[in-house]
């Protein structure tokens, strides 16, 4: 009977194999053969591999070269490259060449043409958007570079607003977003590396760096970092954060991404490292500190009395964001004693009639908060100015008049919503909102006494935390030669040193000193 | 085997946090916040009848605008001490009673005077939740009865009200600026006299003929329809015993001569000296802190006292123009300085013979005298302050005489 039973479920859960599995062993042989004499041959091998006619887009023209009298096809993929510059500097030179000694690369008239005598490398280009060339009776094929993937232009930052700074942000293709930089910095030290990092899907990431003030052995180390990946596909600078960062699971981020080509260039003249890759609307900076994620663009940009200014508020608001909901709770629950006794008094008017204690108050309301800034995010454009409405007269009109919440828990949690809101950082506006809640976990069960222990821990977590060898909180603690641009910047004219964290080449910033 | 240790360790700690945590939580609004304390003499032996003070949160504010609550509850009853009558309260009271919001601390002037009455101030020390910088106020009459009267008419709630009137009436020099902390503080040093704000409801209809700066609470006539509540002058402890009352004038002598009372906005009046009918307004401003010199010899000693003061005079009703009369404005000064000083003299004098100890905080000043604390301490401050030499001068300076320093020729405009 059991026996039965048993076998009966396994039975069940066996898996049907609808899709048997298939090896690939013959395709991966025939792509390391070299190129073939026989233009029929290399034809059929490639129609073979590119799965033509099934393949749409890849294709396949064939052609006579007059004068030298000899057959030649060509073979590319039409939606990733411009098929015009093929028809005016490949096939009409091709076919109306009436020199009987001529090479065939002085036949072509395009700007780049290189050879390769392997399927696999020709195979290579072809996928980046070459045309490739095979004349009959060669054993190398002709690859003419002419790629037009498909993007959008140059647009306007959309995280990283400024005011007074340039309005260019990077987009998807790595060659803009390099153009981008060397217009900032017009020197021959700029460097723009390129290595391989995925292995299927070949992803290239640029190294950009200024050579002549770049350490070299922050360099070399994240060379290293970046040699150990071992991924199929790597297919953007987000995913490729997450890959090298050093410590994965911590809540603070350490490698800064930002949309803005200024900036970038900024961090390169000051000695830091670029990453750029194909498909990111993104630079990486590495390494990065607690005071870049800090720092906005435009604090560069405005004048150094505007600046420290809004470096106050930014400053004020971090700080309101961790603490006020806390501070609300632990004071409405163990600290009585310390609120003005008018204040206190409204306080505990305004509860009097609310269901809940504030604890429960407080976190409900930060969690609706978060929801609607989630649901915000994601709900299609249409839809998005209801979502406001609603999230802001349900959630705080309604909530206090049905008795759910208090009016001053509303203040509350609007003013931390709002002052995270300052912070600009993607990566560090979801850190600090996260500390938020544990910040009001430990008000509600041990008063400011709890706060403050969390946040001593947390103090002593963000100086143990590194960049790349850099102390988080670099240049601030561990002191270091640096122009200090911490919590305030100082004026421009007398920003003197580079970061010394970075060990640069060149410390100083002024030419004449150096 | 490390990562669940790890792990257990975690859970420990935060079994630790959840279960220790939370004990003293209190909600706020699960609270009745007590904002005056009063203490009168109880009809049993060793106990005395207590006040409470319960301000109501939800009165006035703009949540609740629409309630009928009343803004305070009152209740008076029999208690062993400041703690177990928390407990005797909630009889009646709904809510847990806390001294978290306590300002003002009342004792009738009868339970003042009573020698058991240090025995129970001093649960006010013990209390983890009493501030020490509450008031400190003496009434007339019974505290029951002064809180059941005084009935504010533009403030909303009686804690706005004491917290004004007191603050105002601190500024002006007319009541001393006495707290709890400073209360137990002189009378611990057992050297000096302590003060307590005195108040009362019981107005004196009968007409005193005094000057306004020779009134005590009470004793001011003021008609129309207002608050019954006067703070006025001060009441004079003496080792924990109240022995005596100042009057507007020696409070505002007080706090000159004690550098550590402080008054901000004092308007006062002296005879004129050029027309006997008339008295001058002036404001006196005490920028500098007193000269205190002070001569300490086997068993006695002297003290010499110089207050620099400063003094606007505002009204200048015998038409002398003192702004252009530099011989006048000299009259003026020596007459002030005279009749300042005297007062002043007098004063102290009287602290010497009749309270026979002093509130203007000397002990302190003199303790640099005494090469070691025995030897202070067998000085024995507060017994032989009677014997002393104590002579106070004031030294008086102008400041402006009122916005327009002119008064036109009286001759001139009358002809």
């Amino acid at each position: 009977m059991l026996k039965n039973l048993v076998s009966f479920i396994s039975d069940k859960f066996k898996i049907k194999n609808d899709y048997p599995e298939q090896l690939s062993t013959d395709d991966i042989k025939l792509k390391e053969q070299n190129i073939d004499t026989s233009l029929k041959k290399n034809i059929e091998t490639f129609e073979r591999i590119y799965f033509i006619p099934d393949n749409t887009d890849v294709k396949i023209r064939h052609l006579f070269i007059p004068g030298i009298n000899k057959k030649a096809a060509i073979i590319y993929i039409s939606s990733i490259m411009d098929t015009k510059i093929i028809e005016e500097t490949v096939i009409r030179p091709l076919q109306n060449n009436q020199h009987t000694t001529i090479e065939i690369t002085n036949i072509i008239s395009a700007e780049s043409v290189s050879t390769a005598e392997k399927i696999k490398d020709a195979l290579k280009e072809i996928n980046k958007g070459s045309c490739a060339l095979f004349i009959d009776g060669e054993d190398q094929v002709y690859l003419i570079g002419a790629a037009n993937f498909q993007g959008r232009s140059i647009e306007k930052p959309e995280n990283e607003v400024s005011l007074l700074g340039p309005k260019e942000a990077f987009n998807e293709k790595a060659m803009t977003n390099i153009s981008l930089i060397r217009k900032k910095i017009k020197n021959e030290n700029l460097i723009i590396e390129a290595t391989t990092i995925s292995k299927r899907s070949k992803d290239e990431l640029y190294i950009v760096y200024v050579k002549d003030l770049v350490n070299e052995e922050l360099l070399k180390n994240i060379k290293d970092r970046l040699n150990t990946i071992d991924m199929d596909i790597i297919q953007n600078l987000s995913i490729l954060e997450q890959i090298i960062e050093e410590r994965p699971k911590s809540i603070f981020p350490t490698i800064l991404n930002t949309e803005r080509p200024d900036r970038a260039a900024y961090f390169l003249e000051d000695g830091f490292i670029v990453l750029i890759m194909e498909n990111s609307p993104s630079a990486l900076i590495l390494p990065a500190t607690f005071w870049s994620f800090f720092h906005s663009a435009d604090d560069r940009y405005q004048r150094f009395l505007y600046a420290n200014f809004t470096r106050v508020i930014r400053g004020s608001a971090l700080f309101i964001t961790i603490f006020i909901s806390a501070i609300y709770v632990s004071v409405t629950n163990y600290h009585a004693e310390m609120v003005p006794s008018d204040l206190l008094l409204a306080i505990s008017a305004t509860r009097e009639k609310v269901p809940f204690p504030t604890f429960i108050e407080v976190l409900m309301m930060e969690s609706a908060f978060e929801l609607i800034r989630e649901a915000g995010l994601r709900v299609p454009n249409p839809i998005g100015p209801t979502i406001g409405i609603v999230g802001a007269l349900i959630l705080g009109q309604a909530a206090v008049q049905a008795n759910i919440v208090s009016p001053i828990v509303v203040i509350v949690v609007a003013l931390s919503g709002l002052s995270s809101f300052a912070i600009g950082d993607i990566s560090m506006n979801f850190a600090i909102r996260i500390i938020r809640f544990g910040m009001i976990i430990a008000g509600g069960v041990l008063g400011i006494y709890g706060m403050a222990a969390i946040f001593t821990i947390g103090l002593f977590y963000v100086v143990s935390i590194k960049s790349f060898g850099v102390p988080y909180l670099a240049p601030m603690t561990p002191k270091y030669i640096s122009s200090n641009d911490t919590i305030f910047r100082k004026l421009t004219k007398n920003e003197r040193f580079r970061p010394g964290y970075l060990k640069p080449k060149d410390v100083t910033k002024k030419a004449g000193d150096s | 085997m490390k990562k669940r240790r790890c792990k257990l360790l975690s859970i420990i700690l935060l079994l630790l946090v959840l279960l220790s945590g939370c004990w003293d939580q209190k909600q706020v609004d699960k609270r009745a916040y007590v904002y005056a304390v009063g203490m009168d003499m109880a009809d049993e032996e060793n106990k005395f009848n207590i006040t409470y003070l319960i301000v109501n949160p939800e009165y006035g504010s703009q949540v609740s605008s629409n309630t009928n609550e009343s803004p305070q509850e009152l209740i008076t009853f029999e208690t062993n001490d400041l703690m177990t009558s928390k407990n005797i309260a909630n009889v009646v009271i709904a809510k847990e009673i806390t001294y978290d919001l306590l300002r003002v601390v009342i004792v009738s002037e009868k339970l003042a005077k009573d020698k058991r009455f240090i025995r129970w101030m001093y649960d006010a020390t013990k209390d983890r939740e009493i501030r020490r910088d509450s008031y400190f106020i003496v009434t007339k009459e019974n505290v029951s009865t002064f809180l059941k009267v005084n009935k504010p008419k533009l403030e909303t709630r009686l804690d706005q009200y004491f917290e004004l009137i007191l603050k105002r009436g601190i500024d002006n020099g007319m009541i001393p600026d006495m707290d709890l902390h400073r209360f137990f503080n002189i009378t611990e040093a057992d050297a000096d006299l302590a003060l307590g704000i005195y108040g009362t409801t019981q107005g004196n209809n009968e007409d005193t003929g005094k000057v306004e700066d020779q009134l005590l609470a009470g004793e001011l006539k003021i008609k129309g329809e207002t608050n019954a509540t006067q703070f006025l002058g001060s009441a004079l402890f003496k080792e924990g015993q109240m022995i005596g009352k100042l009057n507007a004038e020696e409070t505002r002598i007080t706090i000159l001569l004690n550098d550590t009372l402080e008054m901000s906005d004092v308007l006062t009046t002296y005879p004129d000296p050029f027309d006997k009918d008339f008295r001058i307004a002036a404001r006196l401003i005490k920028k500098q802190k007193n000269k205190v010199n002070m001569k300490i010899k086997n068993g006695s000693g002297e003290i010499n006292v110089t207050i620099p003061l400063i003094i606007e005079i505002l009204s200048d009703h015998s038409m002398v123009n003192y702004g252009r009369n530099a011989e006048k404005r000299k009259e003026l000064k020596k007459k002030i300085e005279d009749n300042l000083s005297a007062k002043i003299n007098d004063f102290v004098k009287k602290t010497q013979e009749e309270y026979k100890g002093e509130p203007f905080g000397w002990s302190l000043l003199s303790r640099r005298h005494f090469k070691t604390l025995s030897e202070y301490e067998k000085f024995d401050w507060m017994k032989t302050y009677p014997t002393m030499k104590v002579n106070v001068k004031v030294d008086v300076r102008f400041g402006e005489f009122g916005k327009q320093g002119e008064v036109p020729n009286l001759k001139r405009v009358r002809d």
